[in-house]
């Protein structure tokens, strides 16, 4: 039956296993959620624009706090970067296609119905309203007897499930797929960010899939694992919640890291600065975000010890990153700089993750942490963390890989344009949010009396938010635009270093037409010049007749899978009715897992 | 949803009349100004100042916030400076390297240099030697707070409700709610927990906030030398402001409070004054007496049957706790609806007949069926039986 499914048309994309079409799914989708988180955080920047507003109810507001951190963190950055995992990474390793190809549509599937699921909240009017770490005992049962927490258990377990599925399927294609000649100190930049990510992913998620499991049990079943009236303890989530939600965060940077070491090399035409040590930093990174999870958690009363000890090692990742800065810095230094609108997005990366950096330091000192913990302080850090580095550098991916995926280049004209709105914008909104936490605004409130002192921060902040929207507006246009009457790319449209240039824009669905091998870390580089810099004839893949290579089957039953563990995971939100539901979804998954293990792969 | 009107012309030149405000500022002015037609509070609009508000945490009055405001002190000459070792070079390498897209082709690649081991050991060193001037200061200030209250020092409790704050003074045998009142220049131990979700307890010019968690054996403290009189002869005491700063739920922005400090002999007075029965001079006073019967349930004031009933329920097994905060101070508070109002006539009343129009979701019973003359006189007897002089 799969070998006759179409490979053209609404069908194909609905059952297909190509690592290529899914990156571009996993790209779309979370890009549409960045329109719910986007929309929700101008809405939210409306209501604080004035003190005393009413233009959103305070219960609205607090699921609008909840949603847009969700969504922004598990239905844009990480399913974005997903998309380059799936994307990329093969092509960079000179491989066919990842090492289980259903395995990734199934990934897909899930991430989909799960993120659908949490904003299925929107519908029912039941907004998750216990902020994005959903914090016990306020999340339990006795404080929020309502479904609408459920909708952030139930939808975040789903979709952490498929970023389960996809890390287990990246870490084997990685270490399992790499081209002859590949080795490991080999191998782009990007793809290591990529496998230390991975290992993250399959250490972390883990615990938060408990923890989800946990809370769910006491929601639904009664049991106590975080209710203090039954002997349970609120701290514990907190525990369980930032193992993983630290970690987390290195998930979120660390392929926006790797996509920033890959674009500044092209656009200054020199290798990455110290790539052995920006490997290990990497690795590092990912060790000791395991070690840090409780300065979080300064304000809860840890005691001195665990304190000194939590912001020790949160002082020591400065290290590693401050190395990765400076060699960054580096390889710009003595190139030849091209300010490409991807080059200006990882350019501003640098500075803008920077100052997240250096505020995040100022967080590692419990006693700052006392004065800045939960205020606006924090909310300006990790903005700066997340948006001004890893959703600057997810932009500057997009730039520069977007010609590769479409066969188009986006206008570089929208492009400046949209990065000055965005630069300018981005600091409008979050510098002034350091003074408001400096002036004690704390998180996560509806509204603010007329007299704090916050007023004007307020207005300069929301300000601030429009000129980002109208960024992110222009951005949309340039895509439409871009792929109807773009500039068309070739090959190796930037002069690229790595093996994803030696192929066609878009490549063909088989990838390479013959295996590469490669010698060197950067080898297209070197078979275009030679050690003088002498241009050289280097030949891209040629392209062959597709029926001459083999690709795997589509197939349907990753998506009936996946709609199986929706179904399943909706059975709670009908309490005792619930459970024929619950056994509907386990059927369609012991179903799909049958037909799914006698398809012809 | 009412909508915003973010352009109001009339009241946009009207300001700048009024506060001859530069032309450039008065659009920012008037968003702001908009507010008020739809205030929650009387809170007088004013220019704000941009620093030096009352929850600012810069200003540190106690030894405690100054500690803390050292360590930050420090941290960010730190970072400052590194901030502007990258961004220097950075600058001055984009300047410096930059190259026009079509003079490109002409150009041979530069040097392929992959790397420089001195280097990588230099900004590796360095920062650790950076993060040590953080450390050490940062270590020395964790370690000052005590376990145990020490000698001498004023044990209060607080505890967080949805939405309001509960202070007990143990020593004194005081409970009262929402206004914490302290003595300048004394010690004060404070054991912090909650009676339903995680709240955080904050005072910013006292120094850094500690979370208040609901269960056993997980109070959390806190300890600071309160500050002195910033003015010696203050009648009143002098007012600080403090706020939850956990998410709790869905009024958690409203959930504010004021410490109060005050001379020694007249916290004393206060203290000793506190417990006293209300005195009911007028006859809306008393019609507000009987009427407050029907309060408590779940309020207090000492003195009164409503204190023989709080101990009949603790008595009780299980005991039981009143659900609203101990109103035997009323009188004399400044705010109501855990400092969300200022305690008036209008807005008690308001309060009473309609707690979740002031603060969404607030437990407290609506008594929308009281007349405006019940509604007056208990208002009556709560904010002046209840104040007493001292």
């Amino acid at each position: 039956m799969a070998k006759n499914l179409p490979r053209t048309g609404i069908i194909s994309w609905l059952t297909t296993v190509d690592h290529k079409r899914i990156g571009i799914m996993y790209a779309v989708t979370a890009l549409i959620f960045l329109l719910f988180g986007g929309t929700e955080a101008m809405l939210m920047r409306t209501q604080l624009i004035i003190p005393n507003n009413n233009f959103l109810s305070a219960g609205t507001f607090n699921g609008l706090v909840t949603l847009h951190g969700t969504t922004m963190i598990f239905l844009f950055v990480m399913p974005l970067s997903a998309a380059f995992f799936n994307y990329l990474t093969p092509l960079m390793i000179g491989a066919a296609d990842v090492a289980f190809p259903r395995l990734n549509a199934l990934s897909y599937w899930i991430f989909l119905f799960g993120g659908l699921l949490l904003n299925f909240s929107f519908v029912t009017g039941l907004l998750p309203d216990g902020g994005w770490f959903n914090y016990a005992n306020l999340t339990g049962k006795q404080y929020s007897p309502s479904h609408a927490i459920d909708f952030w258990l139930l939808g975040v377990q789903v979709v952490g499930l498929a970023s389960l599925i996809a890390a287990v399927n990246f870490f084997v294609t990685i270490l399992n797929m790499r081209c002859k000649g590949m080795t490991l100190l080999k191998m782009p930049i990007f793809v290591w960010t990529t496998l230390v990510t991975q290992v993250l992913l399959i250490l972390s998620l883990p615990v938060i899939t408990v923890a989800l499991f946990m809370m769910t049990f006491d929601r639904t079943f009664g049991t106590g694992f975080f209710d203090p009236g039954a002997g349970g303890q609120v701290i514990m989530w907190q525990h369980l919640f930032w193992i993983f939600g630290h970690p987390e965060v290195y998930i979120l940077i660390l392929p926006a890291m790797g996509m920033v070491s890959e674009i500044l090399p092209t656009f200054s035409r020199k290798p990455l600065f110290g790539y052995s040590v920006m490997v290990y930093s990497s690795c590092a990174i990912g060790f000791l975000g395991f070690a840090v999870w409780a300065h979080h958690m300064f304000t809860t009363g840890l005691g001195p010890w665990a304190q000194a000890l939590f912001s020790a090692a949160t002082m020591l990742i400065a290290v590693p990153t401050g190395v990765k800065i400076f060699n960054w810095i580096s390889t710009l230094w003595g190139g030849q700089l091209r300010f490409t609108t991807a080059m200006l997005f990882a350019v501003s990366f640098i500075a803008m993750f920077t100052m997240g950096g250096l505020s995040g330091i100022m967080h590692s000192s419990p006693p700052i942490d006392y004065q800045h913990q939960d205020s606006y302080f924090v909310v300006a850090h990790f903005h700066y963390v997340l948006y001004g580095g890893a959703v600057m550098a997810l932009f500057g991916g997009i730039f520069y890989w977007f010609p590769k995926v479409t066969g188009y280049y986006l206008s570089e004209t929208l492009g400046k344009i949209q990065f000055w709105l965005y630069m300018f914008g981005f600091n409008m909104t979050f510098f002034p949010m350091h003074f408001m936490g400096l002036e004690g605004m704390p998180r996560r409130i509806f509204t603010y009396a007329s007299d704090q002192g916050w007023n004007f921060w307020n207005v300069l902040s929301s300000l601030g938010a429009y000129t980002t929207a109208i960024g992110g507006i222009v951005f949309f246009v340039n895509i439409f635009w871009s792929l109807k009457s773009g500039k068309k790319a070739s090959h190796d449209c930037w002069d690229g270093r790595t093996l994803e240039w030696t192929l066609s824009s878009p490549p063909p669905e088989y990838n390479f037409a013959i295996d590469p091998e490669v010698r060197s870390l950067d080898d297209w580089w070197h078979q275009k010049y030679d050690g003088e810099g002498n241009k050289r004839t280097a030949r891209v893949q040629p392209d062959v007749d597709p029926s001459t290579k083999h690709v795997p089957n589509p197939s349907f039953w990753p998506m009936v899978l996946a709609f199986g563990i929706l179904v399943l995971a909706s059975a709670p939100f009908f309490d005792a009715q619930g459970i024929p539901l619950a056994l509907a979804g386990v059927v369609i998954m012991l179903v799909a897992t049958y037909g799914w293990s006698f398809e012809e792969a | 949803m009412k909508s915003l009107q973010l352009f109001r012309i009339a009241e946009l030149s009207q300001l700048l009349k009024n506060k001859s405000l530069p032309l450039s500022w008065g659009l920012l002015f008037a968003l702001q100004a908009s507010a008020q037609e739809k205030a929650f509070d009387e809170a007088e609009y004013r220019l704000s100042p941009l620093f030096g508000g009352p929850m600012n945490t810069i200003a540190g009055m106690t030894e405690w916030a100054r500690d803390i405001n050292h360590v930050y002190g420090v941290t960010t000459i730190v970072a400052v400076l590194v901030f502007l070792a990258v961004s220097i070079p950075l600058i001055i390498t984009l300047y410096k390297f930059r190259v026009k897209e079509e003079d490109l082709t002409n150009l041979r690649p530069p040097k392929q240099i992959h790397g420089n081991a001195l280097l990588e050991i230099t900004w590796t060193i360095i920062p650790f030697i950076l993060l040590l001037f953080i450390a050490v200061p940062t270590w020395q200030v964790i370690f000052k707070q005590p376990d145990e209250p020490p000698p001498g020092a004023m044990v209060v409790k607080v505890i967080g409700h949805q939405w309001w704050w509960e202070f007990q003074y143990p020593e004194l045998g005081i409970t009262t709610a929402n206004e914490l009142h302290l003595p300048a220049e004394t010690p004060v131990f404070f054991v912090i927990s909650s009676a339903d979700v995680i709240h955080s307890f904050w005072i910013p010019q006292f120094g850094g906030k500690v979370d208040a968690l609901p269960g056993t054996n997980v109070d959390n403290h806190l300890y600071y030398v309160t500050p002195a009189l910033r003015n010696s002869d203050a009648v009143g005491g002098e007012v600080y402001q403090g706020q939850c700063v956990e998410l709790c739920g869905l009024s958690h922005a409203l959930m504010r409070f004021e410490a109060i400090v005050h001379k020694q002999d007249e916290f004393d007075r206060w203290a000793k004054t506190f417990n006293t029965a209300p005195v009911v001079a007028s006859e809306p006073e008393k019609r507000g007496e009987m009427l407050f019967a029907q309060c408590q349930v779940c309020h207090t004031i000492s003195g009164t049957a409503s204190e023989d009933l709080e101990k009949q329920m603790l008595s009780m097994s299980p005991p039981v706790a009143k659900q609203g905060p101990n109103l035997t101070d009323f009188g004399n508070r400044r705010t109501l609806g855990a400092g969300t109002r200022k305690n008036t006539e209008e807005n008690f009343i308001r309060w009473v007949k309609d707690p979740q129009s002031i603060k969404p979701g607030a437990t407290m019973t609506p008594f929308d069926t009281l007349s405006d003359d019940e509604l007056r006189s208990i208002a009556a007897y709560l904010r002046f039986s209840t104040a007493k002089k001292f």
